[in-house]
């Protein structure tokens, strides 16, 4: 038995390092595409780009952190690309009017947070699904964003603290930086913490995990709140990096956001998933996007192809998993 | 009246002959014979595995037997797979499970056609269905609009609409699996007309329930069954109640009695008046330190109710909940858990366990902190309160992680009893702690129990298998129409004694 208990221990110490199945496929995929355009499309493999496919990568990755808590959970979350666009234009009037930027950046922090808990408590106290929860954010965030701009960027004066946002730190964009070390919190957090755990918990089986005495509803607010900070914080550093606050913006980031996580192996039943899944998933959608540009294919056509593979990517994590269950639990 | 009866007895609808079915490690079926007749209301009695839902699915083709015949109106069935159920549904025959099987969405008359509503080139026509639908209504003496949507029914009326359901396109045989443990006593008595407007119009009717007092209201005879047989069939008027239980128990003696004197120190639990509508009228018993007390009761006498009542988990109506005579009656169900109450429901699968993480992370669920130091998940504190509970519980599992899901069912039931002694519970609720688990799970469950009680803990035991009670109880107090109707303590507490204050 001590030895049963110290082999376990010892492999869950390391299991943020530990790859499964799904996640050496994506990283197959990912060496496919990565070298695939790299020999077909000029331009792919320069350094400028290498930069562009990492701000693109932070851009869908901040918000995936929290959606892949939502969607082990077994909720959904549609709003993020709306509440992106509605946190810079909060932003960028606030900055316009003069608010010392930390105090805006917070400001914006807490109104995404806000949105974020109170369709959390929809679902959590009354019931909504989360989908139509955020749907109803989705839509409502949206026309707020362009009714109150008359869909014309908000502009602001120029900001020392923002441009650091929107630039480099040795080398690397500083939206980048932040990606990763969201990465390691996230991980930590789904990893290492009760709250994490409660989140699998919840997912898995949320009548047993109320039966554990696991406070459910508040875990379902909770993650929620999570993912509007998130999205807020993506929709600060994509202010920092325009230089102004659009209405318009991070339009569809919802299904990149959602088609990442679930091409990382999170499962949409919930119970299961990594944020390990999700970076690889975020990489392979952002590749996809950038070689599709850079090989001047029409834009509208993109979309088609993303959509193809947000299904399919969907349908092999429905074949994996049923596989996996057929093999777990047996027939 | 007597000849008009005499009549009807001799047109056989459905027969069984020497069916035997095994199934791995259960002989389900042992040569059985079985007959019932036109107009007939019989009931069908037996303790849980004794035969009586094998011998149900043989009747509506849902089992193919290994050997033996099934015939019903005359034609024996040949088939199988759904091709056999169909047959059945076919020559006539009909169930009404317990779980209701309603779109409670859509209308009463939708639900009575569903899936043969009457149309003409594939448009409904409404007219019709209501119109066919009041007239079923009606024979079964139903006043109910045929346009109601099932949503607003009762679960009476609900159960009632099931039954109209069979009456579409002429059933011979309808079989009624515990139709009333859902229902308010005044409802049973809709049901009762119901059933007879069956039998009056020549349906044989196969009632399977264990309330006497409603078997002698409604059934001419009882078939009794224990251990894939039948152990008889009695007249129910001239049948008393004990010559049932004596069928229903065999001479079954009790050897592995676990329970000597019956123990038990301060007062832990108190329960005055609780009342939770409309199963428990007004319920009161005290729980001792280191005491196992049993509950007994038939289905839907109102168990599960009572324990998720003291649980917190439903409101209660009326009356207290004392713990250590601190009121707690309106504190939550998280609260109880601080408190040390534990509870484990009756559906392991749906409630108790979450399939895909491991032993360890399921066992330290009721209290992630005691595993972490500054707010982190500890891997070798968890580990260690795993194994150790492992251990104490004797669970089998390959490592400490290994998905719950992929355990067997005694060893899942064991995690969720784990947890609550992980998290120091001091009063355990155990809901049917040994359904679906094997027989040498069950008593390593029962030895499990009377350990913790040993060890000072409180534990209340629900159990449908009453003759698991005394083996296991140092007390058993039995369920019965809203409240407690007789307590039996250890030495002493006989099945038959029981099992007759329960029926």
């Amino acid at each position: 038995m001590s030895a049963t208990t110290t082999t376990s221990s010892r492999r869950r110490r390391f299991r943020l390092l530990a790859l499964d199945m799904n996640e050496i496929g994506l990283i197959v995929i990912l060496l496919l595409l990565y070298f695939g355009f790299g020999a077909t499309t000029n331009g792919f493999l320069s350094a400028n780009n290498h930069l562009s496919l990492l701000r693109d990568a932070a851009s869908i990755a901040i918000a995936a952190w929290a959606v892949t808590l939502i969607i082990i959970a077994g909720e959904i979350d549609v709003s993020v690309g709306p509440m992106v666009a509605f946190t810079s234009v909060c932003l960028a009037f606030m900055l316009k009017a003069d608010v010392n930027v930390a105090l805006a950046i917070l400001a914006a922090l807490a109104i995404g947070g806000a949105l974020g808990t109170f369709a959390g408590s929809l679902r959590a106290y009354f019931g909504v699904p989360s989908f139509v929860a955020t749907l109803g954010l989705w839509s409502a965030l949206r026309g707020m964003s362009f009714f109150t701009t008359n869909a014309l960027p908000v502009t602001f004066p120029a900001n020392a603290f923002l441009d650091i946002l929107a630039d480099k730190i040795l080398g690397i964009p500083t939206s980048a930086i932040v990606m990763l070390v969201l990465f390691a919190i996230f991980s930590f957090i789904s990893q290492k913490t009760a709250y994490g755990r409660s989140i699998f918990a919840v997912g898995g089986n949320a009548n047993a995990a109320e039966l554990c005495g696991i406070n459910v509803a508040r875990i379902r607010v909770l993650i929620f709140t999570t993912s509007g900070v998130m999205a807020a914080l993506a929709g600060v550093l994509l202010t920092a990096r325009l230089g102004s606050g659009n209405a318009g913006t991070a339009s569809g980031l919802e299904f990149d956001v959602i088609a990442a996580v679930v091409i990382g192996g999170t499962a949409l039943s919930g119970g299961r998933g990594s944020m390990l899944g999700t970076l690889l998933g975020v990489f392979v959608i952002t590749l996809i996007g950038n070689g599709l540009v850079l090989r001047g294919i029409n834009p509208f056509f993109q979309e088609v192809v993303r959509g193809v593979i947000i299904v399919a990517a969907v349908l092999a994590n429905i074949l994996v998993t049923r596989y996996r269950e057929r093999r777990i639990f047996g027939a | 009246m007597q000849t008009a009866r005499q009549q009807d007895r001799q047109t056989l609808v459905a027969a069984v002959h020497n069916a035997t079915k095994q199934y791995p490690g259960v002989l389900a079926l042992d040569d059985v014979d079985f007959e019932i007749h036109q107009g007939e209301v019989r009931a069908l009695l037996g303790k849980n595995g004794a035969g009586k839902s094998t011998l149900i699915r043989l009747l509506t083709g849902a089992t193919v037997p290994d050997s033996g015949e099934v015939t019903i109106d005359g034609a024996a069935l040949t088939g199988s797979g759904t091709q056999r159920t169909v047959e059945s549904a076919r020559l006539g025959v009909r169930a009404v499970y317990q779980e209701l099987s309603l779109i409670v969405g859509m209308s009463i008359a939708e639900n009575l056609f569903l899936g043969r509503w009457p149309s003409s080139m594939g448009v409904l026509s409404h007219g019709e269905m209501e119109h066919q639908a009041r007239e079923t209504l009606a024979r079964l003496g139903l006043k109910l609009d045929p346009r109601r949507r099932v949503a607003t029914l009762s679960p009476a009326e609900r159960q009632l609409v099931e039954i109209a359901r069979v009456m579409i396109g002429e059933p011979k045989l309808v079989i009624l699996d515990e139709p009333t443990s859902s229902l308010a006593a005044a409802e049973v008595a809709l049901l009762f007309k119901a059933v007879r407007s069956l039998a009056a119009a020549g349906i044989a009717v196969i009632y399977v329930s264990h309330r006497m007092s409603e078997i002698r209201q409604i059934a001419e005879a009882a078939t009794v069954m224990r251990d894939g047989r039948v152990a008889g069939t009695v007249e129910v008027a001239g049948a008393d109640t004990a010559e049932i239980i004596r069928l229903m128990l065999g001479h079954s003696e009790q050897k592995d009695r676990l329970v000597g004197e019956a123990r038990g120190g301060d007062t832990v639990l108190s329960v005055r008046h609780l009342a939770v509508p409309p199963k428990l009228a007004g319920v009161s018993f005290d729980l001792k330190r280191g005491e196992v007390l049993g509950f007994a009761g038939l289905l839907g006498s109102g168990r599960t109710e009572l324990l998720r009542a003291i649980g917190g988990l439903d409101a209660v109506r009326a009356g207290t909940v004392l713990l250590d005579e601190k009121d707690i009656t309106r504190g939550s169900y998280g609260e109880r858990v601080k408190s040390g109450i534990g509870m484990t429901p009756e559906s392991r699968k749906e409630d108790g366990i979450m399939p895909l993480l491991g032993v360890d992370e399921n066992t330290v669920a009721t209290d992630f902190s005691k595993v972490a130091v500054n707010g982190v998940i500890s891997a070798s504190k968890m580990a260690e309160a795993a194994g150790d509970t492992i251990r104490r519980i004797g669970i089998k599992t390959a490592r400490i992680d290994t998905p719950v899901g992929t355990l067997s069912g005694g060893n899942q039931q064991k995690v969720v009893i784990g947890r609550w002694i992980y998290a120091g519970s001091r009063i355990l609720l155990l809901d049917e702690p040994t359904r679906g688990v094997d027989v040498e799970a069950k008593s390593q469950i029962y030895a499990l129990i009377r350990r913790l009680a040993g060890e000072g803990k409180s534990i209340i035991f629900v159990s449908s298998e009453i003759e698991e009670l005394p083996k296991v109880c140092d007390r058993v107090l039995v369920l019965k129409d809203g409240g407690f109707v007789q307590e039996f303590v250890a030495p002493g507490i006989e099945t038959d004694a029981l099992m007759a204050a329960c029926l």
